[in-house]
């Protein structure tokens, strides 16, 4: 890599810190209140079109969600100002770790490693047998 | 001939660097439409920052195979005519526009490509986070077609720079449309953002890089529909912004699939996104016929059975 290049790169490294200290200062990001019932179900309709789902619990900080579909544990957590959802067999979510009032679910994905969500307890206590 | 002239992209550098600033502010206050999360910026540009380190790693092999592929040229076209210039703008649209299907129709092209995808925001940011793996799927080749009808590398080198500026303005929402010529003929702010949507009816379409008239040619043309507003992003989104992660995550996931399933290694790999096996997964036409009206709300594997 030529000096001319090095240059050139420190330069860009320097304005993609002026532009993402830019974006922080506007504070324009998409409004993402904390999750209710009603938005945890119409984002899960909108990731897994037909799925009827038989228990869904929110994380009690908003910013997250798992449903119980059949067979499958849907999935649903916060990112940045998106959000990102995965199935995955319901034993596993049930066999998820739980400390401190976190669940830390693993995804089983290199896109969605771990998906950590704040309960009241695990399993739920309102969970039909 | 060889070497280009200028380089069109790095001239525009400062114009990107601007123009972001000038959505953001126009945005904070209201005068623009435009959102932006501070971490999803900051992966956007540092893809972008990785990827200019990236092609000078591998910009030697790729100027090395299409000057070797010129050497071996059919005809000798003149760098300084002007229709050779038409020719060139015509040949690289359409050659760019069949790198961009390949790239969203086969897993061993999307690897690559889901990184300009993978951000569930449209905003300048967005144009420059671009992949760091691009030359390692040979996607190049398609462009030594131009180099052996007899294009100087050099021009090829200034139209694609082109191109890549051309498509940079576009991806934004502060645009709704432009005058209905323009959106006939070019691809627009609304073209593109259909692009980026994974909403059912939009994924798979709009590939082109200037002309518009390549998907309306090729059957892959879809218009913004006001009932349908977009949603970024991938039909799985990312939840992490780990740069790493970001980067290879499709890598990582394709070639696990391949040692998983040897036996179904070339489905994995030449197969679109989506594709697997035993049909537990979604490929955009199985969504798209899933989401068609009429259709039956099942799983995949509901759907595979039907």
């Amino acid at each position: 890599m030529s000096p001319a290049f090095l240059l050139q790169l420190a330069g860009s490294a320097v304005a993609v810190g002026a532009l993402v200290a830019t974006a922080a200062w506007a504070k324009i990001a998409k409004p993402a209140p904390p999750l209710d019932d009603a938005r945890a179900r119409a984002l899960l309709a909108a990731e897994f079109p037909g799925r009827t789902l038989d228990g869904l619990w929110v994380a009690t900080d908003g910013v997250g969600a798992l449903a119980k579909s059949g067979g499958l544990a849907l999935v649903l957590c916060q990112v940045g100002d998106g959000w990102a959802a995965r199935q995955i067999p319901w034993a596993q979510a049930m066999a998820a770790s739980f400390r401190n009032g976190r669940l830390s679910v693993d995804l089983a994905d290199v896109a969605a490693p771990r998906a950590v969500l704040t309960f009241p307890a695990w399993p739920p206590t309102d969970l039909a047998a | 001939m060889i070497k280009p002239p200028f380089d069109p992209v790095t001239l525009a550098t400062p114009f990107f660097i601007l123009t972001v600033i000038a959505e953001i502010v126009l945005a904070r206050f209201g005068w623009a439409k435009a959102r932006y999360e501070t971490k999803d910026t900051a992966a956007s540009l540092l893809m972008g920052l990785g990827s200019t380190v990236a092609g000078v790693l591998t910009g030697g092999a790729v100027a090395a195979a299409t000057l070797w592929v010129w050497s071996h040229r059919l005809f000798d076209i003149p760098m300084t005519a002007v229709w050779a210039w038409v020719a060139v703008f015509l040949l690289e649209d359409l050659t760019y526009y069949w790198f961009h299907r390949i790239s969203h129709e086969r897993r061993i092209w999307w690897v690559s490509h889901v990184n300009h995808h993978s951000s569930q925001h449209y905003n300048l940011s967005t144009a420059l986070r671009q992949t760091w793996t691009g030359a390692l799927n040979g996607s190049f080749a398609l462009w030594l077609i131009l180099a052996w009808l007899g294009f100087p590398p050099a021009m090829i080198a200034i139209q694609k720079g082109i191109s890549l500026v051309y498509q940079y303005w576009i991806h934004t929402e502060a645009i709704k449309k432009t005058p209905r010529w323009f959106e006939a003929v070019f691809n627009t702010p609304s073209h593109h953002r259909v692009h980026h949507a994974r909403n059912a009816v939009y994924l798979d379409r709009n590939y082109a890089g200037i002309l518009i008239v390549w998907d309306r040619l090729f059957g892959t043309f879809q218009a913004e529909l006001d009932e349908e507003p977009c949603r970024y992003g991938l039909v799985k989104n990312l939840a992490t912004f780990n740069l790493l992660r970001v980067a290879f995550h499709e890598w990582i996931a394709m070639a696990g699939d391949v040692v998983r399933h040897p036996r179904h290694a070339l489905g994995y790999v030449l197969g679109p996104p989506g594709w697997s096996h035993d049909g537990s997964r979604e490929t955009s036409t199985m969504i798209k016929a899933a989401a068609a009206p009429g259709a039956l709300k099942l799983a995949p594997a509901e759907r595979e059975a039907a």
